[in-house]
């Protein structure tokens, strides 16, 4: 009923103590906010005081154009339903985040996923260097856009060689072109309404 | 007592799918656990960045593997959303029938997989022979019977074929008609009550801090938190359903809500077959070939409810390629499977440990993307 208030409360609440870079309504239900790396902690807390008690989701985004990561926090609250994205860039090389891990304890795994996928540090979370789910991996982060899955896997696993050659069991000799000729003479059939 | 090192799956009839829990016990009391995911990591979220935006309709819902369908729809909302496309009327009827056919088949495979770890052979067989009969409806609607790739960016893929009204108020008449005999397999069983009862308990401040979503939260906040009655997407609003709470939160009560969602489910499928209008399924979402669609730039997130919690996809589009620039899925179960085990776990006997990722609805495919 009143979730287009609630967005504007939002709104209210971060924009008139932060500098943002960038704000987007994308329906009534969601909004984003892009602001800087040394506000992320403050927004979180107040918004956490103000109700957003669940965090949903964390994660980056690897610009490599611009030589930045992103990272999102998206934040829930029940009462009102408004999912809000915080956004913030850092920098690419050597890139470090400190942990939220004090105002959102449910962010500890995300965090140690982040830094598996993109290589990003969490100082503050005690166990962001553990390895999660890849296990023995010694290549650079995998979601990074300048990894190549290709040519990981040529590196790592040898070609597989068939020893069984493939045999047309029909045995039908037809050109590709004589296909195509054929194809395109129904198309013209079809389009006739069958008339000659 | 001596520690010892004990593993629960990934081969254990008590483990749904291909994840471990590495247990340190002491006697049967487990002392300390951790849930060891990674058996099943397929690369979605790079994979979805090499594809194009229509290729991904055929690999999403491979990203869970008993729910397909809320990937389908997740993924679908969030192109709607960057592309701001308004869906048919249609094709959002269509997709509530759907999706509460996949939530009444996972609510039973949950109810059922909870005779694998407790010994209740009976309550699986009953459960698995109903979502067989699911899987029969979706396979003559969508052609596919698990993965149906059905609910596309734009409306669905198809028509329903005439006549499937026919099958699915079969179905539901004769669920409802043995919803009685499926309580008393289950939650109103004598001897099987002391076993689910007063075990893995979750308090209202765990749910907070894990950000547990879904049953786990209802079950004991007691306030209806479902995203369909608090942001409502594709026509949820216009049907009446109730969301069954509690504030008492073990692992019996889970279970019981999955049942009354049941008969929730019953009556939305229902209100949805007597209200769908006539019209179009389906519009483009981008003029054009289908492979050369692009979207354009913009962050979204997308969710949905799913059987086990707030579902959802975060996309990000650049605006210049064919493909998506970035893709993040949120998995459900992702608390309560990883941080969960690691922290509340321990305290409770082994025999429970199966308890917690059946009536948590942990599910590794998710955890894996």
């Amino acid at each position: 009923m009143n979730s287009i208030n609630n967005v504007e409360y939002v709104s209210n609440v971060v924009e008139s103590r932060f500098t943002v870079n960038k704000k987007e309504v994308i329906d009534q239900y969601q909004v984003s906010f892009e602001v800087k790396k040394d506000d992320v902690h403050q927004i979180l807390s107040i918004l956490k005081l103000e109700g957003w008690i669940q965090l949903s989701y964390l994660s980056a985004i690897d610009w490599i154009a611009e030589n930045e990561f992103e990272i999102v926090y998206i934040l829930m609250n029940w009462e009102k339903p408004v999912h809000i994205q915080i956004r913030t860039r850092i920098n690419r090389e050597n890139p470090s985040m400190d942990s939220i891990l004090p105002i959102f304890p449910g962010c500890k795994y995300y965090e140690r996923e982040v830094h598996e996928m993109f290589g990003v540090k969490f100082p503050g979370n005690p166990d962001y260097h553990k390895q999660l789910v890849l296990e023995g991996w010694d290549d650079m982060p995998p979601l990074r856009k300048d990894f190549d899955p290709r040519a990981y896997s040529d590196a790592h696993f040898s070609k597989r060689e068939y020893s069984e050659t493939f045999v047309n069991i029909n045995d039908e000799k037809v050109s590709k072109q004589k296909k195509r000729l054929s194809r395109k003479e129904r198309i013209l059939n079809v389009k006739k309404g069958g008339k000659k | 007592m001596r520690e010892l090192k004990l593993f629960l799956g990934p081969q254990h009839p008590g483990m749904h799918g291909n994840a471990s829990v590495h247990m340190f016990v002491e006697g049967d009391i487990i002392k300390k656990s951790y849930l060891l995911p990674g058996m099943l990591h397929r690369g979605f979220e790079k994979g979805m960045e090499r594809h194009t935006w229509v290729n991904n309709i055929s690999l999403i819902p491979r990203v869970c593997v008993v729910e397909p369908d809320i990937n389908e729809m997740a993924f679908a909302m969030g192109v709607e959303k960057l592309t701001k496309v308004e869906v048919p009327e249609r094709a959002h009827w269509i997709r509530m029938i759907i999706l509460e056919l996949a939530r009444i088949s996972i609510h039973l495979m949950a109810y059922g997989g909870l005779g694998g770890p407790t010994g209740n052979y009976t309550l699986m067989y009953h459960a698995h022979a109903d979502r067989n009969t699911i899987l029969n409806i979706f396979e003559k609607i969508t052609g596919h019977r698990i993965y149906h790739q059905y609910i596309v960016p734009g409306g669905v893929r198809k028509d329903l074929p005439i006549g499937i009204e026919k099958d699915i108020h079969a179905f539901l008449d004769d669920l409802e008609s043995r919803y009685t005999e499926y309580r008393d397999l289950g939650v109103e069983n004598a001897s099987f009550i002391p076993r689910i009862k007063d075990t893995i308990m979750l308090p209202e401040e765990v749910v907070w801090e894990l950000g547990v979503t879904g049953v786990g939260m209802r079950s004991a906040v007691n306030k209806p938190y479902d995203l369909r009655k608090v942001m409502p997407y594709a026509r949820y609003d216009q049907v009446e359903f109730d969301v069954p709470v509690s504030d008492y939160s073990d692992a019996r009560c889970r279970v019981d809500i999955k049942l009354k969602e049941l008969v929730q489910c019953i009556g939305i499928i229902r209100q949805c077959l007597e209200k769908i209008p006539e019209g179009p399924v389906r519009v483009p979402i981008a003029p054009g070939q289908s492979m050369r669609w692009t979207v354009p730039a913009g962050h979204v997130y997308a969710c949905v409810e799913s059987s086990r919690g707030e579902f959802g996809y975060y996309m990000v589009s650049d605006g210049k390629d064919t493909h998506p620039y970035r893709v993040g899925v949120r998995g459900a179960s992702y608390p309560q499977g990883l941080l969960g085990i690691e922290k509340y776990l321990p305290g409770t006997r082994i025999d429970d440990a199966a308890l917690w990722i059946d009536t948590m609805g942990v599910c590794s495919p998710e955890i894996d993307r």
